[in-house]
């Protein structure tokens, strides 16, 4: 049996998941391709590879070969924007081509992507829940989700071209739980929260327990194509973050892109004025065929990830109900 | 273990306290209610109000009238329990509505119910929503489709989405259907509800037949249904679309109100309303293979037109005025 590979074990999830298979697989069944080592205790054999390096492709293949790879697990992406968007392309477009390039050459027999529902874009026109088939047109503008588009786009092109490289996509809602930290929850963990004035999204906030559950599913089931990994409900924004004791100031649109920008741009602020679309417009996707062909439903509602995460950040809340109780 | 009852302090955090005093969870103020929130920061407003207080307190009046939960399409339960009064008063003393035929809706499973559009803001899909749920004998809820206009409006969005409406396209619609639900549509679209006055009760096109492909993929029988009253709530009398195009309006009304009385303008008039209801139009006999047949399509689609049109003149002809039918 070869070996499963995994890049971008550092990640939050990507650790999760590396912990987790190193349990049901067994160490030696995997193989970390990452910049970074794993850690000592997990005993995982690791071959440094630095993705954004012009001959990246090459030295995967090499290790692909060398390692008898059976199987890669990508999950190198950035979860929130970056000031230094020129890295994250090199890593998640070039990087993510790099991958299916080396892959299909070592005739590897199937790759796991990681992706992130936010490819759908968040738009007005968007019906209520999208499905797979959808087709992705995010903002081009957002340096951020374009670069994931473009990762989606080298996928679909390389499970085009190589019928024998059979890859699956996991587009996960946008992770909320104890230990993630993203884009969202440092949202969250500011107390006065800028929301845009007249707009209240249904947004869907995934557990990490659901998303490691799901990577497992996608690395034990021979399934290919796109799948949206969401948690059970919605919720509204503007009661997500009054659940979360926050103090929403609503600032009008026209005012809040380039507000938002100013601050980026100075260094201060979460992300880019386009970003702001993503708390604007709803970007639901239906879990359906994740359901059908992954045999994965969600154990967890938005609501729990979110009361899960505020938990996590804000122990005495739940210290004080056990005492309760007690 | 003691078996002494645990008395928690009614009491606010202020900024003196020691730090290792838990921080005033945001969990159990919610769990307290709107009263004791108000009463925890008045008391705590002694000692020095903090952030936690008043995000506690916002906190607690949001949820006095929304609940924590939405359904997949986002209707609040609580929030359209909030907002009741206001709409019953209008059915029932503002337009004092007369609906007629509701037993022809299913009592159960899908149907669509097709209604013409008018009075500019989508105050006949409320009225036609609270027909069904207080005149029909299965209390059926109808699940609005909303125009886009309407359902990408700021401040108009969410509150549609939390009381019931789906923004209207193909896909919301059949999950919809599909689900066993009674669904609303207005085919003639921002053509009929932004008709001017002289144009009132003139149906417009129906679309492109959007919404009997609907019902034949679905299987769902068609119900026809006919508003009179809401074409006069609002009389357009021109349009000044230079002023719409720009803040992402489809048209701009001009009434004899609006903008002339400012934010009094969008009061609707106290017109008589009545809402008929015809019989069902089974659709289940074609196959859902016939929605890709645009001649049946756009032949259903003229039937249940005139249907409505019918109705409506109908009803024109029997009513002598317009505030009191």
């Amino acid at each position: 049996m070869g070996r499963i590979a995994l890049t971008g074990t550092a990640s939050f999830l990507g650790a999760r998941l590396l912990r987790r298979l190193a349990e049901t697989k067994g160490p030696e069944r995997l193989l970390v391709v990452d910049v970074a080592a794993p850690p000592a205790a997990l005993d995982i054999r690791h071959r440094a590879v630095d993705l954004t390096e012009p001959a990246a492709d090459q030295r995967l293949l090499d290790v692909f070969r060398e390692e008898n790879v059976e199987e890669v697990v990508h999950f190198a992406f950035f979860t929130a924007p970056r000031r230094d968007a020129a890295y994250a392309h090199e890593l998640e477009s070039i990087g993510t081509l790099a991958v299916f390039s080396a892959a299909a050459a070592a005739a590897v027999g199937r790759v796991v992507m990681r992706s992130f529902t936010a490819v759908y874009g968040a738009r007005g026109q968007n019906p209520a829940f999208l499905t797979e088939d959808r087709t992705l047109q995010p903002d081009a503008g957002l340096a951020w989700v374009r670069d994931k588009l473009e990762a989606e786009q080298h996928a679909a092109s390389f499970a085009r071209r190589y019928p024998d490289l059979k890859v699956a996509v996991l587009r996960l809602a946008p992770l909320v739980g104890p230990r993630v930290h993203t884009f969202y929850t440092r949202i969250l963990d500011r107390r006065v929260v800028p929301t845009l004035m007249g707009y209240d999204p249904l947004i869907q906030m995934l557990h990490p327990d659901d998303a490691l559950a799901a990577a497992e599913a996608a690395v034990d089931r021979p399934v290919t194509g796109a799948f949206n990994i969401v948690p059970c409900r919605t919720i509204p924004l503007v009661t997500a973050l009054h659940l979360a004791g926050k103090i929403p100031v609503p600032v009008p649109h026209p005012v809040a892109y380039p507000a938002a920008d100013v601050m980026w741009a100075a260094g201060i602020g979460e992300a880019p004025g386009r970003f702001c679309d993503y708390v604007r417009f709803p970007f639901v996707a239906d879990g359906e065929r994740a359901r059908r062909e992954l045999g994965f439903s969600a154990r967890y509602t938005s609501r729990d990830a979110l009361l899960a995460y505020l938990g996590y950040r804000h122990p005495h809340a739940r210290l004080e109900t056990a005492e309760a109780s007690a | 273990m003691s078996s002494r009852p645990k008395v928690v302090p009614l009491r606010g955090r202020a900024a003196s306290e020691p730090s290792d005093e838990p921080a005033a969870p945001a969990a159990a103020a919610r769990r307290d209610g709107l009263l004791v929130a108000i009463a925890r920061t008045i008391e705590a407003g002694r000692h020095g109000l903090t952030w936690e207080n008043l995000a506690a307190l916002q906190s607690a009046v949001y949820f006095s009238w929304h609940s924590e939960e939405v359904d997949e399409f986002g209707r609040d339960a609580k929030f359209t329990d909030t907002i009741r009064p206001l709409l019953e008063f209008l059915y029932t003393v503002w337009w004092r509505v007369e609906p007629a035929g509701v037993e022809n809706v299913p009592a159960e499973g899908p149907a669509l119910v097709v209604a013409n559009h008018s009075g500019v803001l989508p105050w006949d899909g409320v009225m036609i929503t609270l027909a069904l749920r207080h005149e029909h004998p299965a209390r059926r809820e109808c699940r609005m489709l909303a125009l886009d206009m309407f359902a990408l409006l700021p401040f108009l969005a969410p509150a549609l989405a939390r009381t019931g409406a789906v923004r209207a396209s193909q896909e919301n619609g059949e999950r919809l259907l599909r689900s066993g639900e009674l669904v609303g549509v207005f085919p003639e679209g921002v053509k009929g509800v932004g008709k001017r006055y002289r144009d009132r009760y003139k149906l417009a096109r129906f679309g492109r037949g959007g919404f009997v492909r609907l019902a034949l993929r679905t299987s769902a029988p068609i119900v026809p249904c006919a508003v009179v009253g809401a074409e006069e709530i609002h009389p357009v009398l021109a349009k000044a679309n230079w002023v719409g195009r720009p803040i992402g309006l489809p048209y701009f009304p001009i009434t004899p109100t609006f903008p002339a009385l400012g934010p009094l303008g969008v009061i609707p008039l106290p017109t008589k309303w009545s809402i008929d209801f015809a019989d069902p139009i089974p659709t289940a006999e074609y196959g859902p293979a016939a929605a890709d047949d645009s001649i049946l399509v756009n032949r259903l689609s003229e039937q249940v037109r005139s249907i409505i049109q019918r109705m409506i003149a109908g009803r024109l002809a029997r009513r002598r005025s317009i505030w009191f039918g």
